[in-house]
């Protein structure tokens, strides 16, 4: 009888702390989203790593025991200790490591230094400049190594001899024309709107009331920004950080190009010759090694940013926000930020404008001018009978499918992201935050052709609730917000970050649910990041093509398969004509954006 | 130069090759391979495929197919599906869907382009959860894996009509995976500006101190098709055993490798071999200003010349064998859901029975071969007059990972 009693008395108690552990929005959110990941991300990488402990039928390639399905570690020892160790990993992990720490810090320069400027100073012509922040990420990022070697190329990869040699005939050093410096520099010019967006929505948030409070007390303006803005903006600044690094890492473009002739390789240039060459285990391998580092990184970060008490910048009190002066240095400053950013955004998208009107690449005469490659008709002799693009027969429907997917897939994303960042910032003491945390950064650091192949088993067939997707659009804006969930998870757990819970509790205690909370509360605080979020996802999803590929059906031609045409059979013209549409949108989206939806990057959120 | 090649005898060619067909008739058909094929049934898809479904073998539903499908009745029954879906590799199937639809109103084409390791994973993939969406398959080999993995298992079914075979020369029309339309092949370029006529004969030539440097690849490990070429030098060094000796008059001495084969590769590399990250880096590289370099890049890149500001020209004769042929092959995927359109579409591209269609013209183009004795190429030389390595899929599909290996540790 007693013992019943106990054990309904335990059973009673569980159910109450259950409830109340339920009850807790962080974690029934943190629940749902958990389920979310572990389907959409948790899952593709177990069966990512369960393949790289089995013989497949193709090792038999690779040496005579394979015992195809049964357990083996000949996958990890080949990449971690074998022979081939030293040029198939090690070596390639180290120039990775290198470049991504190289390319976080000088894309952190640059970012925090522009959102400063931006947001914290009295700079003028602040839109111009934060528009052209955005502009290179707008541009593939081998455009930017392309123009990199037009300039500093020397003689070793041959053709026409480099903008530097021909000026100055002094040909420059191997090391400035390829490997190392180049890709980390032009990586940092692509990606450091990431930096520039994170830090700049964290510091526009941010009480001014702090510095002032400091600057009364006597605090000198360098003591201010050290002591104070700094600390404030560090949640901000390492998971700018973390982005960067991973992107830097998993990126593929660059280091082809640029490593290439040096014999620089990182993991993701071996990771992609292992795909197509069809060892598909050793490029598994690969990719899980970037993962543990990452999830390495961010336990790291965890820790660091766990331990302190608050980042709240966001308070319930209000106060106007006021702007350092920059004194005489205000022309001269914004000045030189706009004619740099100019050189590197603006004037590679002119060229590539003039490029599309020129018949002949590099004839600079009027009589080359033409209209072909965007309206014209059929002509056998240029590009074999080509039409212009608008003239394309799936173009209406490439572009209508393309609209579709990054419209929808970036609401959704900055939303998303929106929601697991409430989650991380809110949980990051609780393992369901920190979990959370972890899972949603893997999508950058599994190889986009791994995912999408999964996700065709995965979505082929109706499996429980989940009908089946693969042929769908769905399925497109699905793997692009998951894909996307680095990104926009970090934007808002950052941003989250920042607002005081008593803002929430208030609207808890007049009686307020979760859902209103949000979208009263949170959703305004958070509008800034929430469309940097929303354009950045976009952008990213017009300019997709790897992960498109594989699962785009005739049906869902977007504009990345026209390109994808185009550049094979060698059209550049048309290529750039396609990019030229594809940034037009993305700018009109943008000014779009800045009115409408009042994304300006430039203003505060507490003030006005 | 190029007259230097004598033309061999089309008689003799026709009459070796028929024999051949006869003797391959004669021991039965090729049994490694799947035949779609409206008059020669052949066996049914390899059960070593477990994943995919097999309940009806395509292969069956082919035999079941009136023995001689004419144009017309194909047509007809193509109408009633309307349409057709092809995965391609190369952007030539869509210039060949265009006139293929004027000529046939009623069936629309929709075209994929895939890379050919990636379309590998998409239709197993697709075939593997049931889903059968090409019709037509349009895709280059990778090191052997498409006829390993693919055309083994049943997944892609070689097709060739009964009436263009004969005319179809051999590897194509019997003893490849399939029928291909098009061959391509890596070979050396040179910059016509610089040289009156192809500096080298031997592809030890680029050893030798004279090109120390000066020698451009795309690189092999991103791009498998360079890698098969050198693999390829491997699998036959006795080949390149024979040619060192011709060129230097003494039997090569290795270096610690196991063959006249990687020997190559590493004296390559020692001599200063430049890589690049693609085929159109290389003719960059020697092709937009004066250069005496040279370039290993497809030859059918040669019909970008005008269009890039190119002055290159290809090398059609190299000891002991120029290359490794690279082919565009057809199929028609398992289960294809509108067969009689993809068969239809196979005919339009291979220029129909006389090989004088419209459809044939995107892969009739310089550096490029349609091995059909009755298309006249446009090409200063043969498909029979190449001088070319077998492509031997099973022994590059087992070789290419340790050429591979090879190549990465020289880095």
């Amino acid at each position: 009888m007693a013992n019943k009693r106990a054990l309904t008395v335990r059973s009673t108690r569980f159910y109450n702390g259950l409830t109340n552990w339920l009850r807790s929005p962080v974690h029934l959110i943190g629940l749902a989203a958990l389920l979310f990941l572990a389907y959409t991300i948790a899952w593709p990488v177990m069966k990512i790593l369960y393949t790289t402990f089995l013989w497949r039928q193709q090792d038999v390639r690779l040496t005579g025991e394979a015992n195809p399905g049964h357990f083996t570690l000949y996958h990890w020892t080949r990449v971690l200790a074998s022979d081939m160790s030293m040029n198939l990993f090690y070596k390639p992990i180290l120039n990775s490591l290198g470049v991504g720490f190289a390319v976080s810090a000088l894309s952190m320069l640059i970012g925090c230094g522009l959102a400063w400027l931006v947001v914290r100073t009295n700079v003028p012509w602040k839109k111009t400049i934060a528009f052209l922040a955005v502009i290179p990420y707008l541009l593939p990022s081998w455009i930017i190594s392309q123009a990199w070697l037009t300039f500093f190329k020397n003689g070793k990869i041959g053709g026409t001899p480099g903008i530097m040699e021909a000026l100055l005939h002094v040909s420059p050093p191997d090391w400035l024309s390829y490997g190392f410096v180049p890709i980390v520099v032009s990586l940092s010019i692509h990606d450091s709107v990431f930096f520039f967006l994170i830090v700049g929505a964290a510091l526009s948030s941010m009480n001014s009331q702090l510095e002032e409070a400091a600057s009364v007390t006597g605090a000198a303006r360098w003591t201010i920004l050290r002591r104070i803005v700094f600390p404030l903006v560090l949640p901000s600044i390492l998971s700018g950080f973390i982005l960067i690094f991973t992107k830097a890492i998993s990126s593929y473009g660059v280091p082809a190009l640029l490593g290439t002739p040096v014999n620089f390789y990182m993991i993701s240039t071996m990771l992609y010759s292992s795909m197509r060459s069809r060892l598909t285990t050793e490029a598994n391998v690969l990719s899980l090694t970037l993962m543990i580092i990452s999830m390495l990184t961010i336990y790291l970060n965890q820790r660091v940013v766990g331990r302190r008490k608050s980042f709240v910048t966001v308070t319930g009190k209000d106060s106007a926000r006021t702007l350092t002066s920059l004194g005489r240095w205000r022309y001269p400053a914004a000045g030189t930020a706009a004619v740099v950013m100019i050189l590197i955004s603006v004037v590679p998208l002119l060229v590539l404008l003039f490029q599309s009107f020129m018949l002949k690449e590099g004839v600079y005469s009027l009589s080359n001018f033409t209209t072909h490659y965007w309206w014209g008709g059929s002509d056998p002799d240029i590009n074999t009978g080509e039409k212009g693009v608008l003239h394309n027969d799936i173009f209406m429907l490439a572009l209508k499918n393309s609209l579709y997917i990054a419209g929808v897939a970036s609401v959704i994303a900055a939303v998303i992201g929106l929601v697991l960042g409430y989650v991380v910032a809110r949980g990051r003491q609780s393992w369901i935050g920190r979990m959370v945390d972890q899972v949603s950064f893997l999508p950058y650091l599994i190889p986009g052709i791994s995912l999408a192949a999964i996700y065709i088993s995965m979505f082929a067939k109706p499996t429980l609730i989940i009908p089946a997707l693969y042929g769908t659009i769905t399925l497109l804006i699905l793997i692009t917000v998951v894909k996307e969930l680095p990104f926009t998870v970090k934007a808002g757990s950052a941003s989250m970050m920042q607002i005081g819970k008593e803002l929430e509790e208030a609207a808890q205690i007049s009686g307020a649910s979760w859902f209103t909370r949000f979208r009263r509360i949170l959703l305004p605080l958070n509008q800034k990041s929430l469309m940097s979020a929303f354009l950045l996802v976009f952008i990213g999803a017009m300019k997709e093509m790897e992960l498109i590929i594989l699962l785009i059906t005739p049906r869902t031609e977007t504009l990345t398969t026209i390109t994808f045409y185009y550049a094979e059979k060698g059209y550049e013209q048309l290529t750039n004509v396609i990019l030229m549409i594809i940034i037009a949108i993305v700018i009109t989206v943008y000014f779009l954006a800045v009115k409408f939806g009042k994304a300006d990057l430039t203003q505060g959120i507490g003030g006005q | 130069m190029l007259n230097r090649f004598p033309k061999k005898k089309p008689a003799l060619v026709l009459l070796t090759a028929v024999s051949a067909m006869t003797i391959m008739s004669a021991c039965g058909a090729d049994n490694s391979s799947n035949t779609l094929s409206n008059a020669v049934p052949t066996d049914p898809p390899a059960s070593t495929d477990t994943n995919a479904n097999a309940s009806t073998a395509p292969a069956a539903d082919a035999s079941s197919a009136p023995a001689a499908e004419s144009v017309d009745d194909l047509y007809a029954k193509a109408k009633e599906d309307g349409k057709l879906i092809v995965y391609s590799t190369s952007g030539r199937a869509n210039d060949a869907a265009e006139t293929f639809m004027k000529q046939y109103p009623g069936i629309k084409v929709e075209v994929s382009k895939v890379k050919s390791d990636e379309m590998m994973d998409k239709v197993s993939k697709e075939q593997d959860a049931g889903q059968f969406n090409p019709d037509v398959i349009i895709t280059k080999e990778v090191s052997g894996a498409v006829e390993e993995e693919m055309v083994m298992t049943g997944r892609y079914l070689k097709y060739l009509p009964e009436d263009i075979a004969p005319m179809v020369d051999e590897p194509y029309r019997t003893q490849a995976e399939a029928y291909a339309n098009y061959v391509e092949f890596r070979t050396l370029f040179y910059n016509k500006s610089t040289y009156a006529e192809a500096p080298v004969t031997n592809w030890w030539d680029l050893t030798t101190p004279e090109f120390k440097g000066k020698v451009y690849t795309a690189d092999p490990l991103s791009s498998p098709a360079f890698m098969d070429l050198f693999t390829t030098m491997v699998i036959n060094s006795d080949d390149m055993a024979a040619a060192y000796k011709e060129k230097f008059g003494k039997d090569i001495v290795l270096n610690g490798t196991d063959n006249a084969g990687y020997e190559f590769i590493q004296e390559l590399f020692d001599n200063g071999l430049i890589v690049l990250k693609g085929s159109d880096d290389v003719l960059d590289a020697i092709g937009k200003a004066k250069s005496d370099a040279l370039g290993l890049a497809v030859s059918g890149d040669v019909s970008k010349n005008e269009e890039k500001g190119w002055t290159i020209a290809p090398i059609y004769d190299i000891k002991p064998k120029t290359s490794v042929p690279d082919s565009g092959y057809f199929f028609i995927a398992n289960k294809a859901p509108h067969e009689a359109a993809a068969k239809l579409f196979i005919r339009w591209m291979m220029g129909e029975k006389e090989g004088t269609g419209e459809g044939l013209a995107p892969f009739n183009e310089v550096g490029s071969w349609v091995p059909r004795s009755d298309v006249k190429t446009k090409n200063d030389i043969s498909f029979e007059s190449l001088n070319l390595w077998l492509f031997d899929g099973d022994a590059l599909y087992k070789t290419a990972p340790k050429v591979r290996d090879f190549w990465i540790k020289q880095k």
